[in-house]
Order: structure tokens, then C-alpha cells, then sequence
């Protein structure tokens, strides 16, 4: 789940991501990441149902129990967060805050951001 | 609920490609990532992105999921099961994905193990899958790509036909009955393309101009990118208007690119247009683009008459209406214009033939003979690998009986070697196509220029499948012999007599030996098919054109009518410009005619002698006509045969005469002599008489077959086109701008363009020509370097396993020259066989090749001669190198040898 330096796989963080506001299925978690990423991340069906393999087995994400139906009147599989993966995500998120501040610290950033 | 839903193409293909994931990943995920497949092409659909680009993505994310969650599936299997043999060679019941990727790393291994050899495989596949889907790509992007216009399988040309020619220009009379009369075709068009004079700009220019119906945009899907195209009514003779439509890139690079370009005035012939829209860039006319359109009712009043053909018809066949049923609707329709206008249409039939087809069709035959060639080097190269393959199966046969002997079934051994071999064409594949995108410039280069490309060359989804499929066959073609043989083991054999071996070196024939045959007599084929296509080049480049080529500028001119519209004015114009041009330093002789050799402008017409009974205008025979200012037979070094070349007395109001070939005279005036006899075109009013006879000239291409020509007298037959030729002292190219000017001293406003010498024109006439043979060569070449290597291998390889009897013959006194001898002579002897069987293959295949050779035959001995002393040599080179290695063996080391 988490490579060696301890920090989570891209896939893992923007489907973990774009699952913090609400359950989802395959489409919208690309959908979803794709914009939060401005097009930078494209999550192929291979990575995407690979890490959601991981995820489930791991815990952090578990199926949605709530039958839904897509616009199409089909039957899709959502995905949810667990509270571990809400905490792993937390967790990563304050991480990747923190080596942020440190690097603004030392004036990585050209200009300081106003906020 | 499932079933009903549709599923897009892209959906289904990637659910295919799903069977390289573990079953369990698949049956948990499967049918939601091949539905997000489907959504993410629709995504990319509605982006207009490249799909190639994004299939390749797909697949890379696929190969790297697929190997991690094969992985885990394995580590997770291993966990369960206890038994090691369980991942051993299991036949066939387990997961067919597990014993893949089992086959895979075996066969990396053993591929890794003899880099060289593998290198070897991989260089040969590379270079015959990338040519054939470099030549593929040519193929599908002439041959297989539809037309760029809406329903463009449905488009066709309509034609008008008579005895003399099949393919004939319609007259916009005629045009206009087919369309208010077919049922079977729509939305008909015509067009006249010519070029029309740009003046009242900074220079004089001629731009290519485009008479057309209003319907012709439409019918070819062209849009305005500015401003409207044409509307019917201002394209009917009653409501014709002076509008112009400009293509884009006049548009940009004229008229600077500005939008107030719409509503402005140019002089176009000498009239002034209003522009009204601008066509969208992309748009691309059949036949080649315009620079400028106009209303069809705005081409010269005569060239409107019924009977005075000169323009191209378009039509789109209705929904469900065959070629063969429409041919036979405007059949109909010919037959009732005939009884409707006798005088001008008796005789005149129609024709009508898909546009594709009438586009394609001359590219088509040289297209086919590339890719069979680029085939041949293909199945060469199959057999180069299939050889490296059984070479390297003999050496495993021990490992072989040993997997036998521990349980694999046959099956699974040649799958096993078939998994080796498919992954050398993959990689090779690979490569391939690395090649075959490095060769695309090269090729685009050299296709020639009577194939209108519309868009270029390119790796595409199609090519790609190409690409892939040939790689795959490619692999199972050379892998299944050599892994059925090898699979073949007989535990007593092979166990018993460890290391007997399979070398052929002094013996029985074996599969090496054939495949070394076949490669010699396939690229036999190739370089015959080489040899006579270069020769028929060749003596294309020889044939007499019936004149001087040499040193001889052209250029052209359209006088605009409305500025020069009394004969008098044009001929005085002639006249004058003829007459600076001869006080230009350097020019030994100029004159004037309407169309030069190999200019691709000409005029035929049908022609009746005096005296003789009347035909009818269909049934005439046909002549070339000309019109030629004296000096022309001159200048051109036309040799005059009998009677005299013309000269002042044959102005305006002298007698009308001409001067008629050689073949004309001979075919009407037998045994008489032609001079005195009188000729005119038929439905022309006045008689000819014939005041001399000149040598044929080729006009259209140096292949054509001797026809009648006619040249008329240049002041009596004026008109407003016209073509200098000059014959200059040397590097007749640099006389141009000279020339120019001493035209600008007559007429400041005349345009004057394709400023070209007759030995430019001549070689563009080569240019298909040259391109096949240019190709067929390079594949020969390839053929040959192969089948040199092919020799070698199997050569070096035989010695290599007979070293120990090398050893002991030369140990019992043999000397190296005749161990030499002796292994040359082999290779020599395969090599006869080959070219025995070549030979014979050879001229069952060229005999396909005849309709594309000139002045030479398909059995050409010399050719074929060459060939055999060439394939001959290059086995015993090849044999050589091998043979030596032998001789030079010390026999001690040799019976040491295992």
C-alpha cells in the first residue's frame, strides 16, 4: 500500500481524495481526479481497479451498500470511504502538509503564497 | 438489465484484453474497467484526441497492472499451496494466463542466454515487419482510407464515351439533362478546371482556377470558412453573377488572412469578381485544389455548346443503387440524348466509374507489386528466424527430452517454444514499427506525384492492427516448425545417444536446407521483378520522344479574353512577344505552341479526310491536335519528313493549312503522298490542306503507342492559352526570367507560369516508375542481404556441429583446401536447386508484372541471368567464410570438441 519512503502511491492518495466528499464510482473517482489534478493525473482502468483491489483488501475503502442508479439506469458499484481510510488520508494529507511548510521555510517556493 | 445496455467498441475490445488478469481480479472488476474504458474513449472522443495515443496508453497501464496483480495473486496462491509442483509444468488444465507468464520467463531466460543469435532474430523480424508496414501504410493511406467527403464511397465521376475515347469531358448541356433526368445519382455537379489570370495586384499571376456548379461544395462537403459559397441560382447561365470563391490558402497567403477580403473586387481574366467566401482549409477539391472558384456559366460562351465537352461531372449514387445499375440508367439517358441531338450526340455514350476507383486506379497495380515484394522479404525473413530456431532446437534437445521425461506434454513444449518465438516477433515487431515511422518522410518523398494524397502518411489504428497481426503470424509462422520438430523428441534417441546431432553438412536433406532453398528462390523473385522493372526504366529513359529534348525552356500563358477578344489581337500579341523573345542573348531558336510535350496539356479530337464517306462524330478516328507557330518544328528538332514547315504565307486570311505526322500520313495516304490532301476536325467548317508531313512525338508519356497527330497553323487556329518553347544555348533553366520579360514588354498585366525545361517534364513523366522500381530494389537488395545471412547461418552452423569430423578427416590426412571444397560446394549446390526452383517461380511472377514493363520481357534471359550468377555468388561467399573457419581447425582441438 504505501511505498517504501512511507508515503502512499498517487493512485491511492486521489482515489482515497476524491472519496472524501461522498461516494463514487469508477468514472467519477477519474472524472474527479482528473480535475482536482488540472489533467496532470489520468487514472487508467488498470491502476485505478488495481489500487481499488488494495484499497478493499486493506480496508481503507469499502462498496457502498445504498443501491444507486446511474444516469443510465444501471447498476454501478460506489465506493466509499472506511474511517482507517479516512484516517490514512488525514494522516498523508498533514504528512504532505507538513514537508510543505518545511519547504517553504527554505524559500523553495518563489514567492511566498499569499495566504 | 446488463445485456441491454450497449456497449461501445472500445468497451468490448478492452473487455478482451482483460483475459491477462488473474481470473479472480477479473470476475471481481472486469465489467466495471471495460465500462470505464468505454467512457474514457468517449472522453477522449469528445477532446479529439489520437485514439493510437490513447490505446497505447491503455495498454501500458494494462501490461503494468496486469504483472503487479499477477504477482499478488501468485504470492497469494503460493500461500495455499504447499506443493512446489503445482507451478511446475502442469499440461494445459490451469490457468491459461499463470503458464503464459510461466512460458514468458522461461523464454526471456533462454533468449538471454544467446544474445546474438537473438539479435540477430530480432534485427531480421524488425526489418521485415517495418518495411511491409511502412508499404502498408502507403496502401492504406491511397488504397484503403475512404475519401475525405461525406458518403465518398457513394461519389462517382460521370463520363461521356465513344469509340476513340472511354473516358471523355461532358458539356454543360448534357450535364444538365443527366441531372434533371437520374434517378439513381444526386446532388450531380461539374467542373471545369482551368487557370485564370490575376491582375491589378503587384505582379501578374496566374492562379489555378475552378468553374463549378453551386452544387459541388456540397456534394463534396465543403463548408465556407468566410462569408457563403454559391448559391444555385447565381451558377445557372440565366443568373450567372461575378462572385469568387478563394480556397484558404489564397486566402492567407494572398490576402493576408484579412476578413475585409469579402465584398473586395479582383480582376480575374480580366474581369472583375466580387469575392464572396472563402472555402474552410481543410477542404480538398478530387483531383487536386483550387486556388479560386467561380461560377461554371463564366467559362467561354462556346465551351457552354452541347458538343463542346471539356468538363469533369461528380455524382453521388442514391442509397442503395449499385455502379452497375446506375452505369446502365446513364446508358439510358446517353442513348436518349442521341435521338434528341442527333448532330452533336450521335454515337456519344455514358460512363460513369466510383471516384475512388478513377483516383486510385493507376497507383494501384505498382501499389500491389510493392507489397507482394515487401511480402516476399517477409516470408524470407521468417525463414532466416525459423533456421536460427531449429538450429537452436537441435542444440536443446536434450533439455527437451528432459522436460519430457519429467512430465510436459508435447503441447506444452511447443507452446513453450512458440511463446519464445512470438516474444522475438514481438520485440522485433516493435522495432518494426520504430522503422517503419523513421521511413515515413523517405516515402512520402518518393510517392509520386499523380497520387493525391489527402492526408499524410501515418501510423494509424489500421496500420497498427497490421503491424500487430503480421507480428503475431510472423511469430507463430517461423516458431511452429522448428517447435514441432524439437517438441518431436524420442526419449530413447535422444536420451541414449546424448548429443547426436542434426547437422546436414555431407548428408540428408533437412528442414534447414529446404528453408535455405526457399529463401534463395523467393529473393530469386525479387531481384528478377527488380531487375526488370530498372530495365524497363531504363529504356523509358532511352526511348526517342520524337525531339530534342535537350536545352529546350517552356512556359505558359492564358491571354484573357475579354482583353484579347478578336483573333487579330492574340496573334499580333504572338507575334510581338515572339519577336522580343528572339532578342533575348542565348536563345538559338523560339516559337510558339498550345501544348508542349509531357506538359499534360493536350487536345484530341475526332478528324475526317476530304473525299472520304462521312462519319459520324463518335465513330471518327481521333487525332492530336496542335496549333504551332513556324520555327516550332525547329526549335523542337521535329524532323520534317516531306513538304515544308509553315511560314508567312500561312497567316490569318492565307489558305488554311497544317502539318500532319508521320502515322496520320501513313495511316490515310497509304500509297500516296499526303501533301495537297485536305482534313478537318470533325463539325469544323473549313477543309485543311496537308503542306507537309513531320516525325511522330511522344506527347503524353513515352510509353504511348504512336498516334495521329495534326498540328494547324498558329495564326489560323488561334487561341488565348499558349506555350513558348525555346531552345537556349545551355542551362535552359536560367533564361527564364529573361524570357519573362521580354513577354512583360509586350503585355506588362500577362502573367506567364510553369517555367519549366522539356527534361523536367520528361522526368516527372518517370516518376511512378521510378518509384517502384526504387522500392522493388531496396526490397531486392533486402532479399538478398537476408538470404546471404540465411546461407551463413545454416552453413556455419553445420560446420560447427561437424567440427569433430572435420577434425578427423583432416586428422586422416584431408588438406583445408578440400574441406573447403567440400562445404562450398554445398552451399553452392543449395544455391542451384534454389535458383532452379527461383527461376521457375520467377516467371510465373513476373508474367503478373508485364502490364508494368516497357521495352523489355518477362523472361527477360539477361535478367534472369544476372540474377542466378549474383545468388549463385553470394551462397558461395556465404559458404566461404564458414568453410574457412573449418579448415584453419587444429584436429586436436576439433576431436576435443563436444
Amino acid at each position: 500500500m504505501q511505498s517504501s519512503n512511507g508515503a502512499l502511491t498517487p493512485a491511492v492518495f486521489h482515489i482515497l481524495l476524491a472519496l472524501a466528499d461522498g461516494e463514487r464510482h469508477g468514472y467519477a473517482i477519474a472524472q474527479e481526479t482528473e480535475r482536482v489534478s488540472d489533467g496532470g493525473v489520468r487514472l487508467g482502468p488498470g491502476t485505478l481497479y488495481g489500487s481499488i483491489q488494495r484499497l478493499l483488501r486493506d480496508g481503507l475503502i469499502e462498496e457502498s451498500t445504498r443501491v444507486r442508479r446511474a444516469a443510465d439506469d444501471e447498476r454501478r458499484r460506489y465506493y466509499k470511504l472506511t474511517a482507517a481510510g479516512r484516517r490514512v488520508l488525514e494522516h498523508e494529507t498533514a504528512r504532505m502538509s507538513a514537508l510543505v511548510t518545511a519547504a517553504r521555510a527554505k524559500r523553495v517556493l518563489r514567492r511566498a503564497n499569499p495566504a | 438489465m446488463t445485456r441491454s445496455r450497449h456497449r461501445s467498441r472500445a468497451e468490448r475490445i478492452y473487455g478482451a484484453l482483460l483475459v491477462v488478469y488473474p481470473a479472480a481480479f477479473r470476475a471481481a472488476h472486469g465489467e466495471e474497467m471495460a465500462r470505464l474504458a468505454g467512457e474514457l474513449d468517449a472522453d477522449r472522443l469528445r477532446r479529439g484526441e489520437s485514439a493510437a495515443r490513447f490505446w497505447l496508453r491503455l495498454l501500458a497501464d494494462l501490461a503494468g497492472t496486469a504483472i503487479s496483480a499477477r504477482a499478488a495473486a501468485a504470492r497469494a496462491a503460493a500461500h495455499r499451496y504447499s506443493d512446489p509442483s503445482a507451478h511446475l509444468d502442469y499440461a494445459g488444465d490451469g490457468d491459461v494466463m499463470d503458464t503464459l507468464l510461466q512460458d514468458i520467463r522461461y523464454a526471456v531466460r533462454t533468449l538471454r542466454a544467446r544474445p546474438a543469435v537473438t539479435f540477430v532474430a530480432v534485427l531480421t523480424l524488425a526489418l521485415g515487419i517495418g518495411a511491409n508496414t511502412a508499404i502498408y501504410s502507403v496502401v492504406n493511406a491511397v488504397l484503403f482510407r475512404p475519401l475525405p467527403y461525406p458518403a465518398a464511397d457513394r461519389l462517382a465521376m460521370i463520363f461521356t464515351s465513344t469509340t476513340s475515347s472511354k473516358q471523355g469531358p461532358v458539356d454543360y448541356p448534357t450535364f444538365l439533362d443527366w441531372r434533371d433526368r437520374s434517378r439513381s445519382l444526386e446532388g450531380l455537379a461539374i467542373a471545369r478546371p482551368i487557370s485564370v489570370n490575376l491582375t491589378g495586384t503587384d505582379a501578374p499571376d496566374r492562379l489555378v482556377g475552378n468553374f463549378v456548379s453551386a452544387s459541388f461544395f456540397p456534394l463534396f462537403g465543403a463548408h465556407a470558412a468566410l462569408g457563403r459559397l454559391f448559391t444555385d441560382a447565381e451558377t445557372t447561365v440565366a443568373g450567372a453573377q461575378p462572385v469568387a470563391v478563394l480556397s484558404y490558402e489564397v486566402w492567407k497567403t494572398r490576402f493576408g488572412g484579412e476578413r475585409s477580403v469579402l465584398g473586395r473586387t479582383i480582376v480575374l481574366n480580366a474581369k472583375p469578381m466580387t469575392v464572396i467566401g472563402v472555402a474552410e482549409a481543410k477542404f480538398q477539391a478530387p483531383f487536386g485544389s483550387a486556388e479560386v472558384y467561380l461560377p461554371v456559366p463564366l467559362y467561354n460562351r462556346s465551351g457552354l455548346e452541347r458538343g463542346n465537352g471539356s468538363m469533369f461531372a461528380f455524382g453521388r449514387l442514391k442509397p442503395g443503387v449499385t455502379v452497375d445499375a446506375a452505369r446502365i440508367e446513364m446508358r439510358a439517358l446517353a442513348k436518349q440524348s442521341e435521338q434528341e441531338y442527333p448532330k452533336t450526340n450521335a454515337g456519344v455514350g455514358a460512363d460513369l466509374m466510383p471516384l475512388h476507383e478513377q483516383l486510385v486506379g493507376q497507383i494501384k497495380p505498382a501499389l500491389v507489386t510493392l507489397l507482394a515484394a515487401v511480402g516476399v522479404v517477409l516470408v524470407i525473413a521468417c525463414f532466416n528466424v525459423a533456421n536460427l530456431q531449429l538450429a537452436r532446437a537441435a542444440a536443446r534437445r536434450t533439455e527437451m527430452s528432459v522436460r519430457a521425461a519429467l512430465g510436459a506434454s508435447r503441447r506444452r513444449l511447443v507452446r513453450q517454444l512458440l511463446t519464445e518465438s512470438v516474444m522475438i516477433s514481438v520485440v522485433g515487431g516493435a522495432l518494426g514499427l520504430v522503422i517503419a515511422t523513421l521511413s515515413m518522410k523517405i516515402l512520402t518523398a518518393a510517392i509520386p506525384s499523380n497520387v493525391q494524397l489527402f492526408a499524410p502518411l501515418a501510423i494509424d489504428g489500421r496500420v497498427l492492427t497490421f503491424a500487430f497481426v503480421i507480428t503475431v503470424a510472423t511469430g507463430l509462422l517461423f516458431g511452429l516448425a522448428p517447435a514441432v520438430q524439437s517438441s518431436r523428441t524420442n526419449l530413447h534417441d535422444v536420451l541414449r545417444v546424448r548429443g547426436a546431432r542434426g547437422g546436414s553438412l555431407f548428408g540428408r536433406v533437412a528442414l534447414r536446407d529446404v528453408f535455405v532453398v526457399a529463401q534463395i528462390a523467393l529473393s530469386m523473385v525479387l531481384l528478377v521483378s527488380a531487375g526488370l522493372l530498372a530495365r524497363s526504366l531504363i529504356s523509358l529513359q532511352h526511348v526517342r520522344p520524337g525531339f530534342d529534348p535537350e536545352n529546350v525552356l517552356t512556359m505558359e500563358f492564358r491571354l484573357p479574353p475579354a482583353k484579347y477578344s478578336t483573333p487579330q489581337q492574340i496573334s499580333d500579341f504572338m507575334q510581338h512577344a515572339l519577336a522580343e523573345m528572339r532578342r533575348v542573348p542565348g536563345v538559338t531558336s523560339v516559337s510558339m505552341v498550345r501544348a508542349v510535350p509531357f506538359s499534360g496539356n493536350f487536345g484530341a479530337t475526332p478528324y475526317e479526310v476530304e473525299g472520304r464517306p462521312a462519319l459520324r462524330p463518335a465513330d471518327a478516328p481521333s487525332t492530336q491536335v496542335n496549333a504551332a507557330a513556324d520555327g516550332y518544328f525547329t526549335t523542337m528538332r521535329i524532323p520534317l519528313v516531306a513538304g515544308r514547315d509553315f511560314d508567312s504565307r500561312d497567316a490569318r486570311d492565307g489558305t488554311p493549312v497544317v502539318i500532319v505526322n508521320q502515322t496520320l500520313a501513313g495511316k490515310e495516304w497509304p500509297t500516296s503522298s499526303p501533301l495537297g490532301g485536305r482534313v478537318r476536325a470533325v463539325g469544323d467548317s473549313v477543309w485543311r490542306t496537308v503542306v507537309g508531313v513531320v516525325g511522330d512525338v511522344k506527347h503524353g508519356s513515352v510509353a504511348d503507342t504512336p498516334e495521329p497527330q495534326i498540328y494547324t497553323a498558329y495564326a489560323q487556329d488561334v487561341s488565348t492559352f499558349s506555350t513558348v518553347a525555346a531552345r537556349v544555348s545551355h542551362d535552359a533553366l536560367t533564361f527564364g526570367p529573361a524570357l519573362r520579360a521580354a513577354i512583360w514588354s509586350v503585355d506588362r498585366d500577362q502573367p506567364v507560369w510553369k517555367i519549366r525545361t522539356i527534361e523536367f517534364l520528361m522526368e516527372r513523366n518517370l516518376g511512378q516508375s521510378r518509384f517502384t522500381v526504387k522500392l522493388v530494389a531496396a526490397f531486392a537488395v533486402l532479399a538478398l542481404v537476408l538470404a546471404g545471412v540465411g546461407i551463413y547461418g545454416v552453413m556455419s552452423y553445420a560446420v560447427s556441429q561437424r567440427t569433430q569430423e572435420v577434425g578427423i578427416r583432416m586428422a586422416l590426412g584431408a588438406r583445408g583446401i578440400e574441406v573447403v571444397r567440400m562445404i562450398v560446394g554445398r552451399g553452392i549446390m543449395l544455391a542451384l536447386v534454389a535458383v532452379a526452383l527461383g527461376v521457375v517461380t520467377a516467371l510465373a511472377a513476373t508474367r503478373v508484372l508485364s502490364a508494368q514493363l516497357f521495352g523489355v520481357s518477362h523472361s527477360d534471359p539477361l535478367t534472369f541471368g544476372t540474377v542466378a550468377v549474383i545468388l549463385a555468388s553470394v551462397a558461395a561467399i556465404a559458404a566461404y567464410v564458414p568453410a574457412r573457419r573449418a579448415a584453419r581447425v587444429d584436429p586436436m582441438v576439433a576431436l576435443r570438441h563436444e
